[in-house]
């Protein structure tokens, strides 16, 4: 079985009422784990009232497979319906590629660095 | 690293058979990664590509196309200007299709604006019809489904090798 951590810090807004997770991905999302481990993430969105943002931190991905970017595209829609949104950082080049041939980064938007993703949900 | 093929040798081909068990792929994954490294003139981008192409090939074949407890077959052919990835499962599968359903689905899935809903679907239409050349079905006559995907090294990949083979992170497999 891949091994995937993933863990959650809570970062400040600069706009009210708005809240901001980073989520730290470690490891590898496939078939034998993505579908317990994306329990967590929607149990993060049901748990917030009100918009929230999420920045999905990728330097540590090694691979993820369609099944896990099908799961990003419903929590990018889950969020959107409370005003919030998905942002990435730091993916690596064989992540971004993925993304790009199956045209999420059309729909999520993908920055170098936590910091920069962080000035796109004060936005 | 030197391309172990001559021109006129045979394609080199290596067989696998895996249990119907998503534990085992994350080792194909890592077999391909460096299988097309080391054997091919693939660059790297192309290695982590077939990764993901074998990768949704295997998944399928276990979700669909195999039972528990039955196998499935990975087979790898290097030719020197192109690699072929074929898979085959043993049509014992609840959620099997035949090929025809497969070509319908790929034409449907293929078509430009088509909505993707679901957490599923994108794998096969998206992942590895993006990144090959050839993608053929067909039945066997045992009952299950083969799939034969081909991706042929263009100039452009050609190029691209030297940055993969200057990489010092290769794995060396001795077959």
């Amino acid at each position: 079985m891949s091994q995937i951590t993933i863990t959650t810090e809570d970062t400040q807004s600069t706009i009210a009422g708005r809240t901001v997770k980073i989520v730290h991905f470690t490891g590898q999302l496939d078939e034998s784990n993505v579908d317990d481990r994306a329990k967590e993430i929607y149990a993060m969105i049901t748990a917030v009232n009100g918009p929230l943002f999420l920045i999905f931190d990728f330097a540590g991905l090694e691979y993820m497979n369609s099944k896990s970017i099908g799961y990003l595209t419903d929590w990018y829609t889950k969020l959107s319906e409370k005003q919030g949104n998905i942002v990435i950082a730091q993916a690596r080049p064989n992540i971004l590629d993925i993304l790009n041939v199956v045209g999420i980064t059309q729909l999520i938007k993908s920055v170098a660095s936590v910091e920069e993703a962080k000035v796109e949900t004060n936005k | 690293m030197e391309n172990n093929q001559n021109k006129n040798a045979e394609p080199v081909r290596i067989s696998i058979i895996l249990p119907t068990n998503a534990y085992f792929i994350s080792g194909i994954r890592d077999f391909t990664l460096a299988m097309i490294k080391n054997m091919t003139q693939f660059s790297q981008q192309w290695a982590y590509r077939f990764q993901s192409v074998v990768d949704e090939l295997c998944n399928n074949a276990i979700e669909h196309g195999s039972e528990k407890g039955k196998n499935i077959t990975v087979t790898f052919v290097q030719y020197n200007d192109a690699i072929e990835i074929i898979v085959e499962d043993t049509g014992t599968g609840a959620k099997k299709c035949n090929a025809d359903e497969m070509r319908k689905l790929i034409e449907e899935r293929t078509k430009e604006g088509y909505a993707f809903n679901g957490i599923r679907g994108r794998g096969l239409s998206k992942i590895v019809h993006g990144w090959t050349d050839e993608l053929e079905f067909s039945d066997l006559q045992n009952g299950g489904l083969r799939v034969r995907v081909k991706k042929i090294l263009k100039k452009e990949d050609d190029s691209k090798a030297k940055e993969a083979l200057a990489d010092a992170t290769h794995v060396t497999l001795n077959i």
